[in-house]
């Protein structure tokens, strides 16, 4: 156990004396906190809409209105004809062009009902979805109201003309902000991104400059040298998983439910695996820029299988069998679950007990190959 | 060097006089003896869009459907069990228990997963052939992914009127129907999508950082000092190791199209020599970017801690790819307006998508030629204080 003091000691020399690594500690993840953190939203605003509104009648100019009103939609002019609309979308100043037919209001109380053409601009289909669903509702809703106004003419309400009615109430996150589900999934990329990279550059800068021949040399034992080589920087992710928690709770407001000591528990299940990556790839690495560009590759793939932007409920079922490999994907639920719903042990121990599984193999694995290349 | 060009003996040590293609050349094979030998690193920069491509292509779906939910049914009748049939067999729902009674419906959502909790009312047959009073359902929904929670709230209300209206036999009164029309992806194909998205990302990525790195390398080796004291001017350094990767990030470029073409069914609508001529630009203008890092860092590791949050990140997330830019805050917005890839995107997106040329372009190919020359201008003259 000496030993190991000794070379925590020695690491936490280094990066003491190494201005850059506590830069790297700092300042790319305060950076990276807050651009994501407004950056990663997916909702769609200031959907930039234009009109051709050919029926010009008291009621299409009522439902131009409604969405113009709207603050969803950014209003981007009138268009002039069909062409017009088609030319202000080719050149982007609309994504969207809603068309109103010049029979619009004659239509409306006919028995067939009234159509509207709505253009959409589909290069990004996410959000082009969502924003032709938001013309929709609000299209609905009018419609709604214009039905209900003139029920109430013949003396009728539409509540009692429906046979149904729904209520729809919003747990966890009533208003539906993207901040709440992102920014808790964001502590995980920031932990691994600088626990990985920083025990992978640990490790090959002492290769680089031949230092790591040196103490191998010494009585210390390869695992020895790895276990205080890994401690400062599992210290360091548990301080940094601890201040993007904080961030998240009291710059975005985001609820904390859960309880603290449980989430520094699974954080540091979950380093045995993102470190474990990083002592795996500084052994089979050379230089540092390969450490860079290999991690980056790792965290790629893990990023995308992890349900952090994209759910995992929609890949097929096969991308989901290999998410089950991925430690990302258990963190980032457990994180989320626990910000939101405050969820405990009691119903997250499954995915801690995948998190330790796959961590016990990753970090036996790099202890396993660190002793054979260097040992 | 002792090889001149067509201007003749001394013209190359003479301040001012015009390049020597020898001794570009040379600089260029030595770069690409470089480039060679790290063949891990070559192998990843090749390998890297390919295998991205593959994770979008399969991992990417945006249509939502089979969203797992909970019916609660305190009173069964042949109405109730027809209902949760009809929610069953949507595309969108797909009910994954019917239970009598939640307690909680918190520790439902906590261990089961489902996302949306139907509650029937316990008088829902009564109510429902009753004439005047709806019979009501409750849909308790986890926001917690909002993307998801939104879509569920904005659909379901609508979607279980049309559906009891169709079990009671009478028909929804219609009054607008909203016609779609799709354009530029009618088929919403995720590929053409992401094609143009990774074109922009990786680009990017080969031509700052890789040259950033270089240079540092021969600086911190210093190597960089050595070549400056020959008679080789810093502009011939420059030209000399920055073409290689001109042309690692064109046959990236290509690499890209292709397998999109091969592999994804992605065909161009616009102009090819437009997109060649679009892309060019923007790699010459993250080339400039990637040498105006090295001029500032002193080691490789500088370099890399600058190049990713000044380049890759803001190109990832600012560029329009991933997060569409009108939705970002104001201050998001303004950044985006000051990166290439902001530029490049829509110029990408207009030439493969909607087949549009130089008449739609001519802004953001203005914008971005004259980002690369400034970026050259101020890199250049940083390098020669330098030097």
């Amino acid at each position: 156990m000496n030993f190991i003091r000794l070379i925590v000691w020695k690491e936490f020399t280094q990066i003491r004396s190494d201005p850059l690594i506590i830069r790297l500690i700092i300042f790319p993840v305060v950076l990276q906190m807050f651009v994501l953190g407004y950056a990663l939203t997916t909702e769609v605003k200031n959907t930039t809409i234009t009109f051709l509104d050919r029926s010009d009648t008291p009621e299409s100019v009522s439902l131009v209105q409604a969405i113009k009103r709207n603050p969803l939609f950014a209003f981007a002019g009138c268009a002039e004809s069909e062409s017009d609309c088609r030319r202000r979308l080719d050149r982007g100043d609309a994504r969207l062009a809603l068309i109103i037919p010049a029979t619009f209001a004659r239509d409306l109380s006919g028995p067939q009902g009234a159509n509207v053409s709505l253009i959409i601009d589909g290069q990004d289909a996410n959000s082009s979805n969502i924003a032709s669903g938001y013309v929709n509702a609000i299209i609905t809703g009018w419609s709604v109201s214009y039905l209900q106004k003139k029920l109430e003419s013949r003396g009728l309400r539409l509540r009692n003309v429906l046979p149904v009615e729904a209520r729809p109430v919003i747990l966890y996150n009533p208003m539906l902000k993207s901040t709440w589900y992102m920014v808790p999934a964001l502590a995980v990329v920031l932990v691994t991104m600088i626990t990985a990279l920083l025990t992978g550059f640990s490790i090959v800068k002492e290769k680089e400059a031949g230092t790591l021949e040196q103490l191998m040399v010494t009585p210390l034992s390869p695992v020895h040298v790895v276990l205080g080589k890994i401690i400062p920087y599992v210290v360091i992710g548990l301080f940094e998983l601890s201040a993007v928690l904080a961030a998240a709770t009291l710059w975005f407001g985001v609820p904390f439910k859960g309880n603290f000591l449980t989430v520094l528990l699974f954080g540091l299940i979950y380093m045995t695996s993102s470190i474990g990556i990083g002592i795996l790839v500084s052994t089979i690495a050379r230089n540092a820029q390969q450490v860079l560009f290999m991690l980056w590759f790792i965290l790629i793939f893990f990023l995308f299988l992890s349900g952090f932007f994209l759910a995992l409920e929609n890949m097929p079922a096969w991308v989901q069998k290999l998410t089950y490999i991925n430690p990302l994907r258990y963190f980032m639920f457990i994180l989320r679950e626990m910000f939101l719903k405050g969820s405990g042990f009691a119903e997250l121990w499954p995915q801690g007990l995948a998190m330790l599984a796959i961590g016990g193999v990753v970090f036996g694995a790099s202890l396993l190959t660190f002793q054979r290349k260097v040992g | 060097m002792s090889i001149h060009n067509s201007l003749g003996t001394g013209a190359a040590s003479r301040p001012g006089a015009r390049f020597s293609n020898p001794r570009i050349r040379a600089l260029i094979r030595k770069e690409v003896w470089h480039i060679l030998r790290d063949w891990q690193t070559l192998l990843i920069v090749l390998a890297m869009p390919v295998f991205m491509m593959f994770l979008y292509g399969y991992a990417l779906d945006v249509n939502i459907n089979d969203v797992e939910v909970m019916v609660e049914d305190p009173s069964p009748t042949p109405e109730t069990a027809q209902l949760i049939r009809a929610i069953d067999h949507s595309s969108l729902f797909k009910v994954k228990g019917v239970v009598n009674s939640v307690g909680n419906p918190d520790d439902l959502f906590k261990k089961s997963h489902v996302k949306a909790l139907f509650r029937l009312s316990p008088s829902f047959t009564r109510d429902l052939l009753r004439p005047g009073s709806p019979a009501s359902i409750q849909v308790l929904i986890d926001g917690s992914d909002q993307n998801l929670g939104t879509v569920l709230r904005n659909v379901t209300e609508p979607f279980l009127q049309k559906t009891v209206l169709s079990l009671v036999n009478t028909a929804v009164p219609v009054t607008i129907d909203v016609r779609q029309t799709i354009l530029y992806n009618p088929q919403q194909k995720s590929a053409l999508y992401f094609v143009p998205g990774l074109m922009v990302i990786i680009l990017m990525m080969i031509s700052a950082l890789l040259t950033s790195l270089t240079i540092t390398r021969e600086k911190e080796q210093g190597s960089l000092e050595q070549m400056l004291v020959s008679p080789i001017r810093p502009a011939e350094i420059l030209i000399g190791k920055i073409a290689p990767y001109v042309v690692l990030a064109a046959i990236d470029g290509a690499l890209i199209l292709l397998v999109g073409y091969f592999v994804f069914g992605v065909s161009i609508s616009g102009s090819l020599t437009l997109l060649s001529v679009a892309s060019l630009v923007y790699i010459f203008a993250a080339l400039s970017l990637g040498l105006l890092i090295s001029t500032i860092s002193k080691k490789q590791e500088h370099a890399m801690l600058i190049v990713l949050p000044a380049t890759v990140l803001p190109t990832v997330l600012l560029s329009g790819f991933i997060f569409p830019i009108a939705s970002l805050p104001v201050w998001l917005q303004l950044l985006s307006m000051a990166i290439p890839a902001t530029y490049f995107l829509e110029i990408i997106r207009g030439i493969i998508l909607k087949g549009v040329g130089l008449a739609e372009l001519w802004r953001p190919m203005l914008v971005l030629g004259c980002m690369g020359l400034f970026l050259l201008a101020v890199s250049v003259r940083k390098f020669r204080v330098k030097a």
